[in-house]
């Protein structure tokens, strides 16, 4: 099945397609799949067929494009997708106490969301932010030279 | 522009990354000399004649690179690699936060030098601040006419697409990254055919790395013999060194090469966190054989010295490790990054990776035997060479090194089931 | 122009590349993922050769052939490197041989018996993945057998243009799939179950029937289209017959594509894979005169004598016959000198929702003889104006009302529509029950033989035109 392209999207679809040289409509599908994801926070097989359908691909190249790339979620997030770096200069400088941290104060796993749908937690590779470690990413934007105190801080300002 | 510093070669304020701000420092001064008084090719062969290396980690030569693209071709793509990724990198951040325009002057001097008509930065999907820095970089210069059509009132036009990836360290990979570009899955291609021959939709095609291409206007407007004067000669100029890790003023120093590791680490940079006595650095980004810190004693930052000492510059990233680190825990960092990052194509990476890490988490879990050393001497090496893409070689090189150089380390978390300074990772 | 495999100067061909030159010189170099029909994936690693001394091995079938190369593919460091990549090929297969049909024809298998290690040396379990997943009613998937070479999925995208399968998640974790919203009903589905090199593809009509070493194939022919692709039918090997009587065995177990560069190259459609149910169907296995069973000699008897009574007897042919029985019809109708009219026909319409035509192998024409029938006897459509009397229907037909008020003889194999008025009904066989040839729609001769007997009381149309027409 495939996923309705709203007015509001398509026209999001088009703006992002008149970037692009004519030739080149397949570069799309990243592109569209993220905006697809902001729009709605996640994005499913059936908004895939739909992309697939605009772009005039196969599906299976965008639902391929969709499950391989590790930014795409399948499934609702919480409202803040608190993402925690753990690759090796991060865990130099402590990110394993941070995220311990946070999934004590958040009462959940890495990989899960809070009750009350505000917070997921997950761990990521590398954000080139190694000179500033530990670093994390909450939906877009990078925070870094943290420790457990600006971890709560930053939480708390959140909406 | 200071005559030594390429990059960090004035202070960075809240204004410098803007196209004013730009221009006061000599910017856009190349792009206006090579459309006004050069030819394409002599752009070219200055940039052939500064011994410009890659700066991605791979370390080819660009002139040479550039030098593949047929001079017949219709379509010629330029592709910058802005998908920074490797562990222990940060320097191309550091160009598209501060210095957007430079990039944006060293990809228009290569679209001419190329006759490229599009070129794309393929720029992490991760990205926050260097994203909207370069969005904002390409409208100034737009607006200026300096991206387009007819720049600078010229001949020459050529647009910039920003292109953002999705979440794939493997997207750094060249051919990775030209899949990726076309809308599918970032899975590496069989070479041959090469890039420069068969790339983007199947056009000649260059891609280079941020801070290669943002080299590119310092060599035109001072020439490319006065690059490589510069640093060591068989590797010449300078670059942007990130320090990470345990040392107590991270960041992104340029420095040329053949600087003194320990001059970078002792003096430039505080030291080693805390006073620490210095264990281990990983001298280019992860995927670089570890060197103890007696190998690093007299260790110069160039391509040989560091072959030389059995590892390679790479992204001239260099991870700093305390005294009292276990290696233990923190290969097992990296491997659990490689085989998450595999991206499946092939087999000895695919099945490799995740074997490798598996057998790391049961050492960890204090279920190691004897056997498994002899495993990660075995499964790496049947991986290296083997593969689609440097991934796989990526992956086996940490597992090679780290127990080669702190064996007894592995031995003891085998023989005790833990680890032989309690798992620390931090100082 | 000249290179060297193995010590060995062989001549190779501008274009090729070396697992093909190779092949071609009877040299074997293992592989899972190179079909020369598909475009080069590169992925399984297994025919990495030396070449020119250069320490890093290379991938046979990327590697174009060069003037002066050096290439082998005996040396130490090919074989470690065999074996290493059968290590991480099954490090997480099943290696549930003893339950899957692919046992006995398995590239897998093969590979590992002519090139493994007898031992795993992992000690980590096997990582699990989906078994037994109805990937279309026509197909089974198992995840887990699966080795991720991607053939499937180049058919898919390159051959068959369905685009319907792909491998989704990354590394380890990546497993073929198909668009869960779309069935996989690509007319061509059936092709990725002999592509597979490993028990993960399997038929699920076939699906536990026998083991593989039972059987043999036997070369035949579709008769589903006039492309007329080269088939296999497979059936139990006479010294493998059970020996007890047990569950009825069917006489031809699957059909597979036989690759004949002339015709269907290495490709069938599902109508052809399909062929041995189509010849399975129920059909009379007695002659009838008036609906009423009658012997094969009193059928035949009455049939001539209509055919002495008739003013203007007619013969419809059908594009299901063989080339060599309709040699024997119009060579028994010669001897009648021109008193029956002969009309040629297209037997078999396409069915409601069949693929008309495509670009691959089917065609429009749903008879595989068409070309043979006009060859000998014309194009001449039956005229039910021309005031015929007895119409001899040769094929499969179901509109005999429309042959007005005529006295019917009817050869074929499944019968006529139920309630059809037939004087005389003569079951005749199937191509499976006899050798012979089609010629298809571009001329080109492609033979079969028997695979099976007839029953005994159906008779063989050319026998029956022999005693008609004398």
């Amino acid at each position: 099945m495939s996923a309705v392209l709203t007015p509001v999207l398509r026209e999001r679809f088009d703006a992002i397609r008149a970037l692009y040289p004519e030739e080149m409509s397949n570069s799309l599908v990243l592109p569209l799949l993220h905006c697809t994801q902001e729009a709605q926070g996640f994005v499913t097989e059936d908004d895939t067929v739909m992309i697939a359908a605009y772009i005039g691909v196969p599906a299976m190249q965008v639902l391929e494009a969709m499950r391989w790339y590790t930014m795409f979620h399948g499934a609702p997030q919480g409202r803040h997708v608190v993402k925690v770096c753990r690759n090796i200069a991060c865990a130099l400088r402590g990110s394993e106490s941070l995220i311990a941290h946070l999934q004590q104060r958040l009462g959940i796993n890495v990989g899960q969301t809070t009750p009350d749908g505000r917070f997921t937690l997950q761990t990521v590779e590398c954000l080139a932010s190694c000179g500033t470690a530990p670093a994390m990413q909450v939906g877009d934007t990078y925070f870094e030279q943290l420790d457990a105190a600006r971890v709560d801080e930053i939480l708390k300002d959140l909406p | 522009m200071k005559s030594d510093r390429v990059f960090q070669s004035f202070p960075v304020t809240a204004d410098t990354h803007t196209l004013d701000a730009y221009r006061a420092r000599g910017g856009y001064g190349g792009l206006t000399k090579a459309l006004t008084a050069m030819q394409p090719l002599e752009v070219e062969q200055q940039v052939a004649a500064s011994g410009l290396q890659g700066r991605g980690g791979a370390g080819f030569g660009v002139g040479q690179k550039w030098s593949f693209v047929s001079k017949k071709s219709p379509v010629v793509y330029l592709c910058c690699n802005a998908d920074e990724g490797e562990p222990g990198t940060f320097k191309d951040r550091w160009i598209l936060e501060h210095s957007p325009h430079q990039l944006l002057e060293g990809m228009l001097l290569a679209s001419y030098a190329l006759r490229v008509r599009h070129a794309f930065v393929y720029i992490r999907g991760e990205f926050d601040l260097p994203l909207r820095r370069l969005q904002g970089a390409l409208q100034e210069a737009r607006a200026a006419g300096l991206v387009g059509e007819r720049i600078l009132g010229t001949d020459f036009s050529c647009d910039i697409v920003i292109h953002r990836g999705a979440g794939a360290y493997v997207c750094g990979e060249e051919s990775s990254l030209l899949n990726s570009l076309e809308g599918k899955k970032g899975y590496p291609r069989n070479k041959p055919p090469f890039p420069a021959i068969k790339g983007l939709y199947q056009r000649p095609t260059v891609v280079n790395n941020v801070e290669t291409l943002s080299a590119v206007p310092w060599i035109i407007v001072n020439g490319g013999p006065a690059y490589a004067a510069m640093g060591v000669k068989k590797n010449p100029g300078t670059r942007l060194f990130g320090l990470s890790g345990h040392v107590d003023r991270p960041g992104i120093y340029e420095r040329p090469t053949g600087y003194p590791l320990k001059k970078l680490l002792f003096e430039d940079a505080g030291g080693v966190l805390g006073g620490k006595a210095l264990k281990a650095v990983i001298p280019g980004g992860s995927s670089t054989p570890i060197l103890t810190a007696a190998e690093a004693e007299h260790l110069t930052l160039d391509a040989e010295a560091l072959s030389k000492a059995g590892s390679m510059l790479g992204s001239g990233a260099i991870i700093v490790i305390a005294e009292g680190t276990c290696m233990v825990r923190l290969l097992q960092v990296l491997t659990r990054f490689y085989s998450h990052e595999s991206c499946g194509q092939c087999t000895p990476c695919r099945e490799g990776t995740d074997w490798m890490n598996r057998i790391l988490q049961r050492i960890l879990a204090g279920q190691g035997t004897a056997a498994d050393l002899v495993s990660l001497q075995e499964i790496p090496q049947a991986i290296m060479g083997k593969t689609i893409c440097a991934l796989g070689d990526a992956a086996s090189m940490p597992v090679l090194s780290f127990i080669k150089k702190f064996g007894p380390e592995f031995q003891h978390y085998i023989e005790h089931g833990r680890s032989v300074h309690d798992g620390r990772l931090t100082v | 122009m000249k290179l060297t495999i193995d010590q060995r100067e062989i001549e190779a061909l501008d274009g090729e590349n070396v697992l093909q030159a190779a092949k071609r010189h009877g040299i074997e170099i293992p592989h899972f993922c190179y079909h020369d029909k598909l475009s080069v994936a590169g992925n399984c690693r297994m025919c990495l050769v030396k070449v020119n001394g250069l320490p890093k091995l290379m991938p046979a079938c990327n590697l174009p052939v060069a003037p002066k190369m050096n290439i082998e593919t005996q040396c130490d460091e090919v074989h470690k490197a065999r074996k290493q990549v059968m290590q991480f090929i099954l490090l997480n297969h099943p290696v549930d041989c003893g339950i899957c049909d692919k046992a006995g024809e398995c590239t897998l298998q093969d590979n590992q018996v002519r090139y493994g290690s007898p031992e795993s040396r992992s000690a980590e379990p096997k990582l699990h993945q989906r078994k037994l997943f109805a990937l279309s009613p026509r197909i089974s998937l198992d995840n887990e057998r699966c080795i991720l070479c991607s053939r499937c999925v180049r058919f898919t995208s390159e051959i068959s243009g369905s685009n319907a399968l792909g491998i989704v998640d990354r590394g380890c974790h990546s497993y073929v799939e198909r668009v869960s919203s779309q069935p996989f009903d690509d007319p061509y589905s059936d092709n990725v179950i002999g592509l597979c090199p490993t028990g993960a593809l399997l038929s699920a009509d076939f699906l536990y029937k026998s083991r593989v070493w039972f059987l043999e194939p036997v070369r035949s022919v579709c008769t589903g289209c006039s492309r007329g692709c080269s088939v296999d039918a497979w059936r139990r090997m006479k010294v493998r017959e059970p020996k007890a009587p047990g569950m009825p065995q069917p006489q031809v177990y699957r059909i597979s594509a036989h690759d004949n560069p002339e015709i269907n190259g290495p490709w069938l459609c599902n109508k052809g894979f399909d062929l041995a149910k189509a010849m399975a169907r129920e059909r009379p296995l007695q002659p009838t005169l008036a609906g009423q069973p009658a012997s094969g000699a009193a059928a035949v008897a009455q049939a001539r004598r209509l055919l002495a009574e008739a003013q203007k007897p007619a013969l419809l042919v059908s594009a299901h016959a063989s080339n060599e029985e309709l040699d024997a019809c119009r060579d028994a109708l010669q001897a009648l000198g021109g008193r029956v009219t002969a009309y040629v026909r297209q037997d078999v319409q396409p069915a409601a929702g069949e693929v008309l035509q495509d670009a691959l192998l089917i065609r429009a024409d749903k008879n595989p003889n068409s070309f043979g029938v006009q060859a000998r006897f014309g194009s001449a459509a039956f005229d039910a104006t021309a005031g015929h009397d007895l119409v001899i229907v040769w094929g499969e037909f179901t509109d005999f009302a429309s042959l007005g008020e005529v006295r019917t003889v009817h050869l074929s194999t499944f019968g006529p529509a139920p309630g059809a008025r037939i004087d005389v009904a003569l079951p005749v066989s199937t191509t499976f029950e006899r050798a012979g040839s089609f010629s298809n729609f571009e001329g080109k001769r492609n033979t079969f033989v028997a695979v099976h007997d007839k029953p005994p009381e159906v008779q063989h149309a050319a026998d029956v035109f022999r005693s008609l027409f004398s």
